[in-house]
């Protein structure tokens, strides 16, 4: 990541991760010292690496059963009307 | 009574008759009215503990079964669900969140009669190093409360280190079982991934942590593995440990065994002095036990540390999306609110490294910024489990310091991101590879403690445990003054 | 030529339990925000829970399909923010590590035309929002999670439609092929849903969205060819954009940009190991997988004699062809079907009807031998179904409850027809003159016996009674 981090990539990142940030400058310089950091991967050689993943077989998979959940989860949610859950107006 | 005993003794005295499960509750909350105004280990109190210790009391004197733990009181980090209680990962967006489950290895726990004392202080949504990010005030180090106790575990650490408790569970992402072990003098396990099931562990980042014991002795870390390992029907990463038993033949010594001592992780360079002068004593105790100690070179760990951060801050970024105060969260009415701006609101109210991680997982995964960068990561990830397995076919365990430091003092690390993320060096490494990792407390230098690290191959936490078992063993180390 | 794709999201309702937990997966009957748990909430420490069926059932469907099946599947986190999405991310499938969503590059024939499947994937369906209110200001938003984790796969086509018409059709036959596996009732209220993609000789393509139905999708395919038609005659250029169908205008109209800018962020979801399937599988779920409609039409045309037009009837529609298989034998396969073409889909039009219909496939074979047999008339046949269908009662009961008995007892039938040449003189009179009015003295007859009497045996009576011979 060579090049810089701006101003407007930050906003464009804040508004992306929904969080409103109080200090973008402050934001600039600690991530572009980060991503500087990352740019230690380049190194490592690795284009043909093949992925390690964790696997498991279907047979070991959840069966397909219904099971009602018998706590009230609705009495630990913020609720309207105790039915529903509100939500901001969309725009 | 004394409250600084282990597990193993507190079950002996218990059926002994030394004492009662409520005399012991009660002794071990007036400890905590003693010492934790000071130290803030403690997020929040189990209110039923004493009535749960008069039970089981009740239970033991007409003879019926007990479980394993017999009433002994547990912590457990605030980033594990524990039915009717605050679960606030030590954010204020999870102010008010009360959870309605209890998560496995908890109620693993609570079968076995343990007595979960309270919630412990951690660095908000675990991510941090020193217990300084808690939205909720820091932790102070026991062994000196200038300094910090570790993290992000460190509520546990210091809870189990200042005998407010008998044991603690944490959770480990980078270290954060480890760590604060080594900082408060305590033994803290890193299972293999998947031993133990995250069923009720607020993610972090999802493909690296683990929960595990935080206790006095290896003993004790082996007895609550016991109880807490092993296939979870909840949580479809776990895996099989076949039953296996971790307190059987654990003072096997470990007389022939290959010891690796990684070269990245005791380079003279990056450790502190004293830290290098602990380790060059441990590899001679290893040694003095019978092992056969050699340096080898685990050459990917020079990318782990930034390996580790773009994939924790990529996963962190979605872990805690949910977090929008809309279901759950705390009080913030939302009424008037356009959605966007409400949950961006909302969503300030994140602490400021929590913040740092999730713009940093904003900018790593997306596709302006080569997405390519995440899949780099993961492919240095593959590659050090290669190499990992590699090694592990010559030898039986790897040792390195815990931390290249000693406790640092509130507000050294705090500004530098970069010397901040290398205070993780040698334990990100077992997150990455999955292999399990234990910290075991060695020595006590200028007052402040000092850990080895010794880690194993996957699923041979016998073999580890072993291995901690004989080193500690070794040394006797003071009591904490507190 | 208009290139057209289709992307379809298909609920596998036929399934007990959501995509990753144990709640149900037909959310329907619920009260709002009850049939919701930890895992679908997206409560903190709750993980999902893959459901094997779900992944044996979308493989069927793949292999349905013609689709190449990988055998291993992966699972992926598209991370956006919305109310109805519990977690801010949705768990679905990609192919960027590899192929590892649940299949990919098929093909189905679509009245002669090769449409290709580019590919098939797992994924969980959101919750629903509601308006409460009508007036915009104080109108509330409210969110039902029942349906928040219902399994869907998502089937997304080439551009290889060039009419609307091709487009309903794939539609229909999707649908039947759904059904007939028994992983989904396409008929259930929004069970399936699909978006579009169009774009015309040199024109960028456009996505159309937000479509209701199936009928909306072919009118909204229709309007939007039309609309880029009429720009690219006006040498306007068709800009590359999302749409959305506004069924009340019924045009498609530009959706805001917001939509464009949608940063995904997909990375693996490490909560969900990758899946082996492996070849035991597949073959397994190859030999358990229900014939399909084309093979079923093909078997009752040849095997059974059944006429072309009949089968393809049958065979499209699994309720039926079910009934069908259950209730023929060796000798009444295609007065069987017939029978359920002719007189009981009309009967039974309806989920609500066929869920509460008694109608069993040992009356259908009855009521066939006892109309072969003579023992009841056609007539009195439909009069017995209407009451089998609501009360399930056998066939002897009913017949004798209504006294439906077939009048074949020529004694019997010749006092009738006695009575009603007595009554009817004047049509007996002009009877002779003109032979057809025969047919209204045997409606007579018929109308005396309320529909009992055997019509051949009473034609023949009555023309010997009239003297024609």
């Amino acid at each position: 990541m060579k090049k810089l981090v701006n101003e407007e990539e930050i906003i464009h990142v804040a508004k992306l991760m929904k969080i409103e940030l109080a200090d973008y400058n402050m934001h600039i310089k600690k991530v572009q010292k980060m991503l500087e950091y990352f740019d230690i991967l380049d190194e490592a050689n690795i284009e043909s690496e093949e992925l390690i993943v964790q696997e498991t077989d279907i047979d070991k998979l959840r069966d397909d059963k219904h099971v009602i959940y018998d706590k009230k989860l609705l009495k630990f949610l913020k609720t309207y009307q105790e039915t529903y859950v509100k939500s901001p107006k969309l725009s | 009574m004394n409250l600084g005993i282990s597990a193993f003794n507190y079950v002996n005295s218990i059926k002994n008759g030394d004492f009662t499960v409520e005399e012991f509750i009660e002794r071990s909350f007036e400890r905590i009215k003693k010492v934790d105004d000071k130290l803030h280990a403690f997020l929040s109190f189990n209110d039923i503990a004493l009535e749960k210790a008069k039970g089981i009391d009740r239970r033991i004197s007409s003879n019926q079964k007990i479980g394993q733990c017999f009433g002994m009181p547990i912590s457990v980090k605030d980033n594990m669900c524990v039915e009717g209680t605050k679960t606030t990962c030590a954010s204020k967006v999870l102010e008010n969140f009360v959870s309605p489950y209890t998560g496995t290895a908890v109620s693993r726990l609570e079968a076995e009669d343990a007595i979960i004392i309270g919630k412990t202080n951690l660095d908000e949504f675990a991510m941090g190093l020193s217990t300084e990010f808690s939205a909720y005030g820091h932790s102070k180090n026991p062994w000196n409360i200038d300094y910090v106790p570790g993290g992000s575990s460190g509520g546990s650490a210091v809870s189990v280190s200042a005998n407010e408790c008998i044991a603690s569970l944490g959770s480990d992402t980078g270290g954060s079982i480890r760590n604060p072990a080594s900082f408060c003098s305590i033994v803290g396990l890193k299972p293999t991934y998947g031993l133990v099931s995250r069923f009720g562990l607020v993610s972090y980042a999802n493909s690296l942590e683990q929960i595990g014991p935080m206790t006095k002795t290896v003993e004790d870390s082996a007895f609550l593995l016991n109880m807490i390992s092993g296939v979870d029907h909840n949580d479809n990463t776990t895996i099989d440990n076949k039953n296996q038993d971790y307190l059987k033949d654990i003072d096997a010594g470990i007389a022939g065994k290959k010891i690796g001592i990684v070269t990245e992780m005791t380079n003279p360079d990056g450790l502190s002095t004293s830290v290098l002068n602990a380790t060059n004593d441990a590899i001679k105790k290893f040694e003095d036990l019978g092992a056969n100690c050699e340096q080898v070179s685990l050459g990917m760990s020079k990318y782990a540390v930034a390996a580790y951060y773009t994939i924790t801050s990529t996963e962190a970024g979605s872990n805690l999306a949910r977090y929008d105060n809309i279901r759950y969260g705390y009080e913030f009415d939302s009424s008037g609110f356009e959605f966007n701006s409400y949950i961006s609101q909302a969503r300030s109210k994140l602490g400021p490294e929590v913040i740092r991680r999730m713009i940093l997982g904003g900018f790593v995964p997306s596709a302006g910024h080569a997405g390519k960068y995440f899949l780099k990561a993961l492919k240095v990830k593959s590659k050090l489990i290669t190499e990992i397995n590699h090694i592990f076919k010559k030898f039986d365990y790897l040792i390195s310091p815990t931390v290249p430091i000693q406790p640092f003092k509130f507000g050294e690390k705090i500004n530098d991101p970069v010397s901040f993320m290398l205070v993780d060096f040698n334990t990100v490494t077992a997150n990455l590879t999955g292999i399990p990792a234990i910290s075991v407390p060695f020595k006590i230098e200028d007052g402040l403690p000092i850990g080895i690290q010794i880690m194993a191959n996957h699923v041979d936490e016998h073999s580890l445990l072993q291995a901690a078992y004989a080193l500690e063993k070794t040394v006797s180390l003071p009591e904490v003054e507190i | 030529m208009a290139k057209i794709g289709l992307e379809i999201h298909g609920q596998l309702t036929k399934l007990e339990s959501k995509l990753f937990c144990p709640c149900k997966a037909d959310y329907r009957q619920f009260e709002p925000n009850t049939n919701i748990c930890p895992i679908c909430m997206g409560i903190p420490g709750a993980l999902p829970l893959l459901n094997r069926t779900a992944v044996e059932k979308a493989t069927l469907i793949a292999m349905a399909l013609d689709c190449k099946t990988p055998n291993k599947i992966a699972f992926f986190r598209k991370n956006y923010f919305y109310p109805d999405l519990p977690k801010n991310f949705q768990i679905t499938q990609l192919n960027v590590y590899g192929n590892t969503s649940i299949g990919w590059e098929g093909k189905i024939l679509v009245a002669d035309k090769e449409i290709r499947i580019r590919r098939i994937q797992l994924e969980e369906d959101p919750g629903r929002l509601i308006y409460e209110g009508a007036n915009e200001r104080t109108k509330v938003t409210l969110v039902d999670y029942n349906r928040a984790g219902t399994p869907l796969v998502e089937i997304v086509t080439e551009p290889d439609f060039e009419t609307p018409h091709q487009v309903r059709e794939f539609l229909n036959i999707l649908s039947d092929l759904l059904e007939n596996l028994n992983v989904s009732d396409p008929g259930l209220e929004g069970a399936m849903r699909a978006d579009a993609n169009v774009s015309i000789e040199g024109g960028s393509k456009v996505e159309i969205k937000n479509i209701g139905s199936f009928h909306d999708l072919e009118k909204a395919v229709h309007f939007e060819i039309t609309r880029q038609q009429s720009l690219a005659e006006r040498k306007i250029e068709i800009v590359q954009e999302t749409r959305h169908w506004d069924d009340g205008r019924k045009i498609t109209v530009s959706a805001r940009t917001k939509e464009e800018e949608a940063e995904y962020r997909y990375h693996l979801e490490a909560d969900i190991p990758w899946v082996r399937i492996n070849d035991d599988t597949k073959n397994q779920l190859q030999t358990h997988m229900p014939e399909s409609i084309s093979s079923k039409k093909e078997r009752y045309v040849s095997k059974y004699g059944i006429t072309p037009q009949v089968a393809d009837i049958l065979a499209s529609d699994r309720y039926f062809s079910e009934l069908f298989e259950n209730a023929k034998n060796e000798t009444n396969a295609k007065d069987v079907a017939n029978m359920i073409t002719t007189d009981i889909m009309g009967l039974l039009d309806t989920r609500e009807k066929r869920e509460t219909s008694k109608l069993s496939p040992e009356h259908l074979s009855d009521l066939v031998e006892y109309i072969k047999s003579n023992k009841i008339t056609r007539a009195s046949a439909k009069l017995a179904l209407d009451e089998i269908i609501k009360n399930g009662k056998s066939l002897e009961q009913i017949i004798n409850d209504l006294d439906l008995g077939h009048v074949s007892d020529k004694e019997e039938l010749s006092n009738i027809i006695t009575q009603v040449l007595n009554e009817e003189a004047k049509a007996v009179e002009d009877a002779k003159l003109n032979p057809e009015i025969v047919n209204f003295l045997v409606g007579k007859v018929m109308q005396k016996t309320r529909g009992k009497a055997d019509p051949e045996l009473t034609l023949s009576l009555l023309k010997k009674s009239l003297g024609f011979d």
